[in-house]
C-alpha cells in the first residue's frame, strides 16, 4: 500500500490543469459502483423479508395470539381476514397465523443450531485438511465424496425414525447433511492461505500448529466461510420443512412450517387453499431474505478480497 | 485411461456397498416389527414369530447380513414383504418413471437455465440483470413440496388442465417436471451466469471481437464454448441426484417412481424392497456420474483423465 500517491481530482490546480474527464456522474454508472449499489439493494431487501418473518415469530408469545394447539371447533376453516384471525383457521378452528409464528419458533430454533453445529465441524474438518495434507486430507475428502454419493433424503428419514423425531436429532441430521458446504469452502480457502508468508512467519516464532490454524489461518477465511454458513440456514429451514412434510419432523399437535402445510394438504382440494399457501409463503419470505442478505455479503466479501 | 476407469468403477461398487451396508444396518436398528405390519389382526406372538422366521428377521444382524451378501452375489436381492415379489423387479417397474422425470427436467432446465444464465452475464450489472438475480434466488428459496401443491391447487383443482395425481396422461408429467424445474433453472442458470461473465471480459474475446466476429458467435461459440464444462457437470451431477429420487416431487403428485416407492416402502418397514431402491438408485446415480466425467476430454482436449493434477 503506498500513501503518496495524492488522488490527482481531488488536488486543487492538478497538473492536468483541468477537470477530470472522469466525472462523478461516469464514476456512479461504473460496474463497479453498479454492483456495489446493487449488493447493498439485495442485502437491504433481505433484511427487510426476513425480519417481516423472523421478529413476528420471536415475538410470538408477547403477542396477542390464540393458543397455536387448543382451537374452538366454533371457528373451524374460517378463510384468511376473518375478524380475530388475520390468516384463518384450520379446520380444528386453530388460528393459522399463532400456528405459523409458534411453529416458526422450532423450525428457526432447529435451523440456527444446525448450521452452528454444522459450521463448527465443517471448518474444523476443511482447516484441518487443508492445513495438514496427508492423511487428514485424504480421510476428509473421502467423507465428503462419500456423502455426495448417498441417498440422503433417505437416510435422514431412517435417522429420525431411529432415534426419534425430537428437535437435537432432526437438528444433528440435518447439521449431518450441510457440513460438507463449509468443509469443502474452508479446505479449499486453507489450501491458498497456508502458503502465504504470515503462516510461515508463525511457525518461526515457534507456535504450535493448531494455534496457528484457529489463532491465525481460520480468522483470515472466516468472513468467507461465514458467508456460506449464513446461506445454510436458508438450506436448513427448507430441509427442516422437508422432513417434516415427509412426516418426520417434530411431532403433532407441536406446529412446525412443514407439517402445517402436510396437515393442509389433504384440505387444499375442498376449496381451503390458504392452509397451504400461506405457510409456503412464510417460508419462502425467510429463505428469500436469507439468501438475499447471503448473496449481497458475497458479493461485498469477493469485491474487498479483489476477486470478480 | 482404462486404470482411470476401473478405479472409478471399484469406488462405484465401495460407494454401493457402503450405502447399501448403512441402510441395512440402520434399518434393522429403527424401532417397530416389521412382522407386525404383515401379520393378520390381534396375532398371536406365535404367528409373529413365524412371520419373523420366514423373513429371516429372527437371526442376529451381522448373521443376516452375510445370508444378504451371499444372495447378492448370486443377483437376488430379496424379495419384497409387502409386494410378495423379487424386489429388484418392483423397483424396475418404477425405475422408468423415475427416469423418465429426471429425463424431462433436465432437458427443461437446460433449455431455460442456459439462455437465461447467458442473458444476465451479457446484461451484468444492469437493472434487468438484478431484477433476474433476485428473481433466480426466489426460485431457490420456495420449498419444492409447496411449489407442488400450489401448482396443483391452480392448474389441476381450478383450471383442470392437469390430472392432480399419480401418471394418467402423458400430460400428467407437466406439473411436477415444472416444479423440479424451478429450483433447478435458478441454480444453473446463475452458475452459467457466473462463468460467461469470466468469459466474456477475457482477452481472447477482445481479439476475437477486433477481427469482426459477430457478437452472437462471441457469445456462443466463444465464450459459451469455454463455460460448457462447468455447466454440463452440474447439470450431470444434478441428474444423478435426480435419480436418487426426486422424493418429494414423487409424493406431492404421487408420480409412480422409486422415491414415492420407497417412501411407501420405508412406511411399511419393507426392508428388502429399501435396500433394492438404494442399491439401484445408488448404481445409476454412480454411472452417470462416471459418464459425465468420460465426457470431459472430449469436450476439452486440454483434459487427461487419470492423471495426476499438479
Amino acid at each position: 500500500m503506498t500513501t503518496s500517491t495524492p488522488n490527482l481530482s481531488e488536488v486543487p490546480g492538478s497538473i492536468l490543469g483541468r477537470e477530470s474527464a472522469v466525472t462523478r456522474l461516469l464514476l456512479r454508472r461504473s460496474a463497479a459502483a453498479r454492483r456495489a449499489r446493487y449488493s447493498t439493494i439485495k442485502i437491504w431487501v433481505g433484511v427487510v423479508c426476513a425480519g417481516l418473518v423472523v421478529i413476528p415469530v420471536a415475538l410470538a408469545q408477547v403477542l396477542p395470539l390464540p393458543d397455536p394447539i387448543v382451537g374452538a371447533l366454533s371457528e373451524s376453516s374460517l378463510p384468511p381476514f376473518s375478524p380475530g384471525h388475520l390468516f384463518g383457521t384450520d379446520p380444528n378452528g386453530r388460528d393459522l397465523l399463532s400456528r405459523i409464528l409458534h411453529g416458526g419458533q422450532t423450525s428457526l430454533v432447529i435451523g440456527v443450531l444446525a448450521i452452528i453445529v454444522s459450521g463448527l465441524v465443517g471448518i474444523a474438518a476443511g482447516a484441518a485438511a487443508g492445513y495438514f495434507g496427508g492423511w487428514v486430507d485424504t480421510i476428509v475428502s473421502r467423507l465428503l465424496e462419500a456423502q455426495m454419493s448417498l441417498p440422503l433424503l433417505l437416510m435422514l428419514l431412517l435417522v429420525v425414525a431411529l432415534f426419534g423425531p425430537s428437535i437435537p436429532v432432526i437438528t444433528l441430521v440435518i447439521a449431518f447433511a450441510q457440513w460438507p458446504e463449509p468443509a469443502r469452502i474452508t479446505r479449499a480457502l486453507v489450501l491458498v492461505e497456508r502458503e502465504k508468508p504470515y503462516v510461515a512467519a508463525a511457525r518461526v516464532l515457534g507456535l504450535h500448529r493448531v494455534s496457528i490454524i484457529a489463532r491465525h489461518v481460520i480468522p483470515n477465511v472466516l468472513q468467507q466461510v461465514l458467508v456460506v454458513v449464513l446461506l445454510l440456514l436458508a438450506q436448513a429451514v427448507l430441509l427442516e420443512s422437508a422432513l417434516s412434510f415427509l412426516g418426520a419432523g417434530v411431532q403433532r399437535p407441536y406446529p412446525t412450517w412443514g407439517g402445517i402445510i402436510s396437515d393442509g394438504r389433504e384440505l387444499f382440494v375442498t376449496g381451503k387453499w390458504w392452509l397451504v399457501t400461506i405457510p409456503g409463503v412464510v417460508i419462502a419470505l425467510l429463505v428469500v431474505g436469507v439468501n438475499l442478505v447471503g448473496d449481497g455479503l458475497r458479493d461485498r466479501v469477493r469485491r474487498a478480497k479483489g476477486d470478480q | 485411461m482404462l486404470t482411470y476407469v476401473l478405479k472409478r468403477i471399484g469406488q462405484t461398487v465401495l460407494t454401493a456397498f457402503l450405502a447399501t451396508a448403512t441402510v441395512f444396518v440402520l434399518l434393522r436398528m429403527a424401532p417397530g416389527d416389521p412382522a407386525a405390519n404383515y401379520a393378520p389382526p390381534n396375532p398371536t406372538s406365535a404367528q409373529l414369530e413365524a412371520i419373523r422366521q420366514q423373513f429371516g428377521l429372527d437371526q442376529s444382524i451381522p448373521v443376516q447380513f452375510v445370508t444378504f451378501l451371499q444372495h447378492l452375489l448370486q443377483g437376488d436381492v430379496g424379495t419384497s414383504f409387502f409386494f410378495k415379489r423379487p424386489a429388484l423387479e418392483v423397483v424396475m417397474e418404477r425405475l422408468p418413471y423415475t427416469i423418465t422425470l429426471a429425463v424431462a427436467a433436465i432437458v427443461v432446465t437446460a433449455v431455460v437455465a442456459i439462455p437465461l444464465g447467458v442473458w444476465m452475464a451479457r446484461r451484468a450489472n444492469t437493472a434487468q440483470e438484478l431484477g433476474a438475480n433476485i428473481a433466480t434466488i426466489a426460485g431457490q428459496s420456495m420449498p419444492d413440496f409447496w411449489i407442488g401443491f400450489v401448482l396443483l391447487i391452480i392448474f389441476a383443482v381450478n383450471f383442470g388442465w392437469f390430472s392432480p395425481a399419480g401418471f394418467n396422461s402423458a400430460s400428467s408429467i407437466v406439473l411436477p417436471t415444472v416444479t423440479i424445474a424451478i429450483l433447478q433453472v435458478a441454480l444453473i442458470s446463475r452458475l452459467v451466469r457466473r462463468e460467461m461473465v469470466v468469459n466474456l471480459a477475457s482477452p481472447y474475446l477482445t481479439v476475437a471481437r477486433s477481427r469482426g466476429i459477430s457478437e452472437r458467435a462471441l457469445t456462443w461459440r466463444y465464450a459459451f464454448g469455454n463455460s460448457a464444462i462447468p455447466v454440463v457437470t452440474a447439470l450431470g451431477t444434478r441428474f444423478a441426484a435426480m435419480l436418487n429420487g426426486v422424493v418429494i416431487v414423487e409424493v406431492v403428485f404421487k408420480w409412480p417412481g422409486v422415491g414415492e416407492l420407497v417412501v411407501n416402502a420405508l412406511k411399511q418397514r419393507d426392508f428388502p424392497l429399501i435396500q433394492a431402491t438404494v442399491l439401484v438408485t445408488v448404481v445409476l446415480a454412480l454411472v452417470v456420474q462416471l459418464l459425465v466425467d468420460l465426457l470431459y476430454p472430449l469436450m476439452d482436449p486440454r483434459v487427461r483423465l487419470g492423471e495426476a493434477s499438479a
